[in-house]
């Protein structure tokens, strides 16, 4: 119950910026199409492996419709700020474990981020691109599925990127960090089977392709449910780490006067 | 004019010192733009070093293309950083303060904020030296590329400063430009990172009329790199920035006219 009013919070204070957010969608569609003509212009010339040219023109146009979902969260989750202002005394105290009440929230922002942006952006897409649609409903359905862990696993990064900044003060450059290794070993522009040997190595060693790579594959029906397990896997050992880093903070709060 | 510009570096030097107090700060945030940088170029690296060329443009020649618009980029927000926040200052009305300075209001707005984007002209530089020795070597160009390099950059600065200037000043009209800035400032330059050839055609047409972009280095590029048209394209970048600069100036000064600031 109390998952649902704090989600359903997020989503209303969202909800109120809803024109603005559509001219945004539309700066975001035409991201996603310089992208798509990269592998357009790419793909004119020489054959893109398995994916052909409308696999990769799918890929690339489903990643960037992801990335409101599995990418663009709240800075941090919002901490940083809290430490700033001090406020983070207060949500601490709070009868609710710290990283369960965040994550609620987060959970609303996805959801309105899922129904304004990613739906009418892929939309806009199915028009303008020659999107491939999977056929079949349970392709759908591991692909949700696929996106659902891959955003718990980014409420989790952001989590300790946010936790950081009791540590540090500062703590934005690490969710800059996040973002240009996320955008590189994630397999957003590049399928990461294709990226140099060892960026491919650390790629596969950490949970990036998990965000982008493993659902758009699902999607476009290149891969099975079994790469699921990965996702798990990731978000129970991410969980123990967010829960380890709370129990830590408790202790760490300073509160400075001012 | 001269006091004028004594007031704009005492005012910058002075914006740039209250940055630097926080040195640890300033180091990192800089070390980290570039990280970002490098990543951005890195993929396009990725994909041309795997695939060869896109469109016929090599990994030098884009690269270039995408050096060239870094600098340019850099130039401009080192030099008018707070043009491309000047939504901040219509909303907070922050805006009357500049307009009791004994300096032109556009000359306030840039000396706020200073700050060297010394990460973006490294990896710019560096980008572009890589590349234009490689291009040397295969003869594409001659050492007269370097004197108009130095020019197609500063006029490329001077266009992205004109495009931001152009949207800023709607917001005297409009005062919520942020989304509309994503479009024209960061979306287009995002868009002429990249050969514009590989865009549709009516893709290509925007970036040359609408938001004329192109002209920062794709344009110039076609005939310095690949000797495609005249002399004349090369030309065209400055005049095409100084034009825009020119009716940027305009609307900013009837924009200005229309400054309501705020209520309290």
């Amino acid at each position: 119950m109390l998952f649902l009013t704090l989600a359903r919070k997020t989503y209303r204070r969202n909800l109120q910026y809803r024109g603005a957010h559509m001219v945004h969608n539309l700066a975001s569609a035409i991201f996603g199409f310089i992208y798509v003509s990269i592998w357009v212009g790419i793909g004119q010339s020489q054959s893109l492996g398995t994916y052909g040219l409308n696999g990769m023109i799918s890929y690339v146009a489903f990643n960037q419709v992801s990335l409101w979902v599995v990418s663009f969260l709240t800075n941090g989750l919002g901490i940083e700020q809290s430490v700033r202002t001090g406020q983070i005394a207060t949500d601490l105290m709070r009868p609710v474990h710290f990283f369960y009440q965040l994550m609620c929230r987060e959970w609303g922002q996805i959801a309105y981020q899922l129904l304004y942006k990613s739906i009418p952006i892929y939309a806009l897409y199915l028009l303008v691109l020659p999107l491939h649609v999977p056929s079949s409903m349970i392709t759908f359905l591991w692909t949700a599925v696929a996106l659902a862990l891959a955003a718990y696993i980014s409420i989790c990064i952001n989590y300790l990127i946010g936790a950081a900044a009791l540590w540090t003060t500062e703590s934005r450059w690490l969710y800059w960090v996040n973002y240009a290794f996320s955008m590189l070993l994630s397999g957003f522009l590049i399928p990461v089977e294709w990226l140099p040997g060892w960026l491919r190595v650390l790629s596969h060693a950490s949970f990036y392709p998990f965000l982008h790579y493993i659902p758009s594959k699902l999607y476009l029906g290149l891969e099975d449910a079994s790469s699921l397990l990965g996702s798990a896997g990731w978000c129970a050992l991410l969980t123990g780490l967010c829960l380890f880093v709370t129990s830590r903070m408790r202790r760490k709060v300073e509160v400075h006067g001012g | 004019m001269k006091e004028q510009l004594r007031m704009y570096k005492l005012l910058a030097a002075a914006s740039l010192r209250s940055r630097m107090q926080y040195k640890f700060n300033f180091w990192f945030s800089t070390i980290m733009a570039a990280v970002i940088n490098v990543v951005e170029f890195a993929m396009l690296a990725v994909i041309l070093a795997k695939f060869g060329h896109i469109k016929g443009w090599s990994l030098e020649e884009a690269g270039y293309l995408y050096a060239v618009l870094t600098l340019s980029k850099a130039i401009y927000r080192t030099l008018a950083s707070d043009v491309h926040h000047l939504e901040h200052y219509l909303v907070s009305g922050d805006l009357d303060n500049l307009l009791l300075r004994p300096i032109p209001i556009l000359l306030g707005l840039m000396s706020q904020n200073v700050s060297f984007r010394i990460g973006e002209v490294l990896q710019g530089m560096t980008v572009l030296i890589l590349c234009m020795r490689e291009l040397f070597q295969h003869g594409q160009i001659t050492w007269t590329a370097i004197p108009y390099t130095v020019v197609i950059v500063l006029s490329g600065a001077l266009l992205l400063f004109a495009i931001g200037l152009l949207t800023a000043s709607l917001g005297f009209w409009l005062t919520r430009i942020e989304e509309l800035q994503t479009i024209t400032e960061d979306a287009a330059r995002t868009a002429v990172q990249y050969p514009v050839s590989i865009y549709p055609k009516w893709m290509q047409g925007m970036l040359l009329t609408a938001i004329p972009v192109a002209f920062a280095n794709y344009v110039p590029s076609l005939y310095l790199l690949r000797g495609e048209g005249g002399i004349g394209l090369l030309i065209a970048s400055p005049v095409v920035a100084a034009c825009l600069f020119a009716a940027g100036l305009l609307l900013w000064r009837r924009g200005l006219m229309r400054y309501q600031s705020t209520g309290t």
